[in-house]
């Protein structure tokens, strides 16, 4: 008897996780949401003027474009650094312990906090940082590179050094399921290591490239804080605009623009997750 | 000396002491006022009597603000020096407003800028604090209390710390005018200017409008706060002559979008930088050579100086023909709604002792003025005192609070004397009443 | 066979290493080289002088900044990192735990998983900067106090399950149930099946677990900033301290990290090694 509500039991942990620490407080946003603003005092009130300054606005446009933007191009270099990281780690070291060992070599970086590691690409990237020295003392730059670092490109390369590591882990945890024996049998049928690599390796991994594609896009898209400092105010976020609301206490707004991301991403999860039906390929079990 | 003013033990173990209990209360104001006395002769402050700390020793204040304001090393001083336990939390001031509005019971002591009192007043979260028990009224600045300063008026362009800091005994709503009650007391303040590099700009700055000059282009810097950034660059737009503002503290949406497009105009020529949200961020800009002229805080200037690169804050007083001026701001310390009994006592020594001195000589040597500077007075040397307040030429190696020199001898601190910047400024830091438009607008200049 | 006659016949096994392998390990030392540059310009620079700035040039040596750490004179980096890492540790653990049994519950499709699924998805794109308010307004309203252990706990913990349960599923979807049938015609109890059979086979997965539970609670920013209560996080005092410092004492604390780090994982590993040898002497000795 107690099989039946075994699996109820299972979840319960977790959903009330999520009731107190989620739905609780996000029925209080949404509930802010209609509120007015009035100067400094907020007015409970049942109006739709945030969500149509939101949405109306072309600064909201212009920022999830942004972000958009980011978010692609982090993705797509994420993926690939990920995907060949992962196929070294699982398929070219041997020794399991070292395979570990390299993979914690990856982690320690991120025990140090990103606050830290924010700040440290200044000397890195600067006009006398690491990079521009070495340039120049190569002789390949007579002056320094300012693009390097309050741009577009220091966003991108400051997301990538961040979220890398969780595309890799994904596709490592995808890829070592991979049954060996199916590479010999590629090999019998004649496959050349593209050949494997694409119609073996690649399929299989899919579960773990579409995991770690939710992971990236969303942290891209819900970041304030790496567009703040890389960019050097240059670009706002879309979450940054939502600080600089919460700043001057404009919360209403603040939680309606909140809303609307939050509808945004989870069309794009459930997107991703239907893509390679990560729950069907779970419930199939029995 | 202080055992005299202690009443015999029968009385104090008596249960029935409450705040409103009058005799107690004359200790307290005996305690204080001996305190003071000996702050102001320069003797440490040990001589509590016994019934405060036996009282209080057991309550922990928790004064939430910015790391600039509520700094750990005064809160340490003060726990030692008065028997009970000062925690502080440094947060950023977003962070910290929106605590205290949402959380107000988490929070005993709240540090809040001028216009944050306006908030805080709105949403009823503080309580009105009787300028009666604090010993040092008289000692704060006429800036504050009375709105005027060396027979000016001081500008009423923002919010200035006068408009907020009077309400009434419930503190319903800020009344303009002296009254007894008070919101907050003011702790640190201080005018705003441009630092720049004198070694790259090559000549002395003393008008906001070098912050846009196009000699300077790719090499300057604002700051990326947008109520504080759009008074920065309306600054320097009034002082390149483009337009005359209203009031620069409460702008119409015809004025913040004239400011705005020139911004975005500058940004497309590639003229910032970087804009920097925080003082790190700043002094790492200028002391890294990436940038040379930016908006800037004066405790900045003296980290930049203190690694041995040299750096500048212009002075800019007010000219003539009315432009210029600095940019004024005041942080304050307010009394939650919730504090009643001992707390509230414990809370009230608290403020009195900010005001006995220690607080102020160490922040001055940060580039922070005291709202008190007789008793910070006496806790400095003569020679800082001078050079820090009095703007006259330093004496003797000025050190910073981490012992690092930062002035030699002779040298004059930027901007001279606090008479000198306090009756010329131009603006306080504030919340406009366009303000949803005009955060709309920044992040419209900063996504172009 | 003697040790010396293992590695002979090691030798003589061994399969020549194809070019990819060369390629793949370069790209994967370039990544390594690409995520820790800024941290050894951190290190380097936190052996500056009493002057010392955080970027290049170097201003004197000394170690100076990890007395300054160490006195905790700019920030109370101490008291903030004795909060933050017992609470991402019980992070770490709480998400295993209930990642893993929402996983197990998952499997049947149970009434309302589906919703719960969902709110899984809202919880990781939720922006965690409203998120924080709310739960720190809501825990106002019913007049619990905030602290690191009960609100910040929780708000860590909506942030780091989606992660865990997410990687559950992958896990699990290519988890053979035909092991547990094994198991229990065998004659194991549920409760054994479980600790003998799936647990590890899923190991790999709650390692990952594991780890992304203990850097994402770490390093979290957005949702801890106001349910912390009146103690900050490593992360939180790092940057309050920006507001007011400038201080190389912020490398500092990343080297000692990455120091400290090496020499747990170096000490792990090492001790794993020998403990697989011991066992593998052992077994030849017999």
């Amino acid at each position: 008897m107690l099989t039946r509500y075994r699996p109820y039991l299972q979840l319960t942990p977790l959903l009330l996780v999520l009731l107190l620490f989620v739905a609780a407080p996000l029925f209080f946003v949404v509930i802010v949401s209609f509120f007015r603003t009035d100067g400094f005092d907020i007015q409970p009130a049942f109006s739709f003027e945030n969500y149509a300054s939101v949405l109306s606005s072309r600064l909201t446009l212009q920022l999830y474009w942004q972000m958009v933007e980011y978010a692609a191009l982090t993705w797509a270099i994420t993926l690939f650094i990920g995907f060949f990281v992962a196929y070294f780690l699982v398929f070219h070291v041997r020794n399991r312990t070292v395979a570990i060992g390299l993979f914690l070599v990856c982690t320690v970086p991120f025990w140090t906090s990103n606050v830290i590691r924010m700040i440290s690409w200044l000397p890195m990237l600067g006009q006398h940082g690491v990079i521009n020295s070495a340039l120049m003392a190569v002789g390949l730059v007579d002056e320094p590179l300012r693009f390097l670092l309050f741009s577009d490109f220091a966003v991108v390369l400051a997301y990538v050094h961040l979220f890398t590591i969780f595309m890799i882990v994904p596709i490592f945890n995808a890829m070592s399921r991979i049954d060996r024996s199916l590479f010999e049998a590629a090999l019998d049928a004649g496959a050349g290591r593209l050949k494997t690599l694409l119609l073996v390796v690649l399929p299989l991994t899919k579960s773990g490239i579409a995991l770690g594609s939710i992971f990236v896009v969303t942290l891209v898209m819900g970041d304030f804080y790496v567009v703040k400092v890389m960019s050097g105010g240059g670009s706002a976020s879309v979450v940054s605009a939502m600080y600089d609301d919460v700043s001057t206490l404009l919360f209403p707004h603040a939680a309606a623009s909140a809303v609307l991301l939050m509808i945004v991403l989870t069309v794009l999860v459930a997107l991703f997750t239907r893509f390679i039906d990560v729950r069907q390929e779970l419930v199939s079990q029995k | 000396m202080p055992k005299d003013d202690v009443k015999p033990e029968s009385a104090v173990n008596d249960k029935a002491t409450t705040p409103t209990d009058p005799s107690r209360r004359a200790v307290i104001k005996g305690a204080a006022a001996v305190a003071t006395g000996a702050a102001l002769a320069g003797v440490p402050l040990t001589g509590f009597p016994q019934i405060m700390k036996r009282e209080i020793k057991d309550i922990t204040l928790r004064h939430v603000g910015v790391s600039y304001a509520v700094q750990r090393a005064i809160g340490e001083q003060a726990s030692k020096d008065l028997g009970f336990k000062i925690e502080m939390q440094n947060l950023d001031t977003s962070a910290s407003i929106t605590r205290f509005v949402t959380q107000p019971n988490s929070v005993d002591i709240a540090d809040m800028e001028g216009w944050q009192v306006k908030v805080a007043m709105a949403r009823k979260i503080i309580q009105a604090i009787d300028s009666k028990k604090i010993k040092e009224f008289d000692g704060i600045l006429p800036i504050f209390t009375t709105g005027s300063y060396e027979g000016r008026k001081v500008s009423r362009q923002g919010i200035s710390p006068y408009e907020v800091m009077y309400t009434d005994a419930g503190a319903t709503k800020i009344i303009e005018g002296q009254r007894q009650h008070l919101t907050f007391l003011p702790q640190v303040f201080n005018a705003d200017s441009i630092g720049y590099r004198p070694d790259k700009v090559g000549r002395e700055v003393t008008e906001w409008k070098d912050l846009i000059d196009p000699k300077f282009k790719g090499r300057a810097a604002i700051l990326d706060i947008p109520n504080i950034g759009i008074m920065d660059a309306a600054q320097a737009l009034e002082s390149r002559g483009d337009l005359v503002y209203g009031n620069k503290g409460n702008m119409t949406r015809k004025e913040i979008d004239i400011t705005i497009e020139a911004l975005i105009d500058l940004k497309k020529k590639g003229h910032f930088r970087a804009s920097w949200s925080t003082f790190e961020q700043s002094v790492e800009l200028m002391a890294s050579g990436e940038v040379f002229i930016q908006s800037m805080w004066s405790p900045a200037v003296t980290a930049v100086l203190e690694k041995g690169i040299p750096c500048v804050y212009a002075p800019v007083g007010i000219k003539p023909n009315g432009k210029e001026g600095y940019r004024g701001w005041c942080n304050g310390m307010g009394l939650m709604k919730h504090l009643t009994g001992k707390k509230l006592d414990a809370a009230y020594e608290y403020l009195n002792w900010y005001y006995s001195g220690w607080q102020g000589a160490y922040v001055a040597r940060h580039g922070y003025y005291s709202p008190v500077p007789r008793t910070a007075k006496a806790h400095m040397t003569p020679s800082e005192f001078d050079y820090w307040y009095m703007g006259k030429p330093a004496a003797e190696v000025i050190k910073s609070s981490h012992s690092q020199p930062i002035g030699q001898v002779g040298t004059v601190r930027d901007g001279g004397s606090l008479a000198q910047r306090f009756s010329n400024i131009a603006c306080w830091n504030t919340v406009m009443d366009e303000n949803q438009y005009m955060v709309q607008r920044w992040n419209e200049f900063k996504a172009a | 066979m003697t040790r010396a006659m293992v590695r002979a016949q090691r030798r003589r096994d061994a399969v020549p290493r194809p070019w990819t392998f060369y390629a793949l390990a370069a790209f994967f030392t370039a990544y390594v080289l690409f995520l820790y540059g800024p941290m050894l310009c951190m290190y380097v620079l936190s052996f500056q002088g009493p002057q010392g700035a955080l970027s290049f040039p170097m201003r004197g040596l000394s170690l100076y900044w990890f007395e300054q750490l160490w006195a905790g004179t700019t920030g109370d980096i101490g008291g903030a990192i004795r909060r933050s890492i017992p609470l991402a540790l019980i992070v770490m653990v709480i998400t295993v735990v209930f990642s893993v049994a929402a996983g197990l519950g998952f499997r049947r499709n149970v009434k309302g998983s589906s919703a719960i699924f969902y709110a899984v998805i809202i919880s990781l794109t939720a922006p965690g900067y409203i998120l924080g308010i709310g739960i720190g307004l809501m825990f106002n309203l019913f007049g619990w106090p905030t602290n690191w252990f009960s609100s910040a706990l929780g708000a860590q913990l909506s942030w780091t399950l989606p992660f865990g349960v997410l990687i559950t599923f992958a896990v699990f979807g290519r988890f053979n149930a035909a092991y547990e049938e094994a198991a229990k015609d065998l004659g194991a109890t549920p409760a054994q099946t479980l600790r003998l059979v799936v647990l590890p086979i899923l190991l790999p997965g709650i390692i990952a677990i594991a780890l992304f539970g203990f850097t994402l609670s770490y390093d979290e920013f957005a949702r801890t900033l106001q349910t912390t209560g009146s103690s900050n996080t490593v992360p939180i005092e790092i940057w309050s301290m920006t507001q007011n410092v400038t201080s190389p004492s912020i490398y500092a604390l990343g080297t000692v990290t990455t120091g400290l780090s090496f020499l747990i994982i170096g000490t792990a590993l090492g001790a794993i090694t020998l403990i697989q040898r011991r066992r593998s002497a052992i077994g030849r000795s017999h």
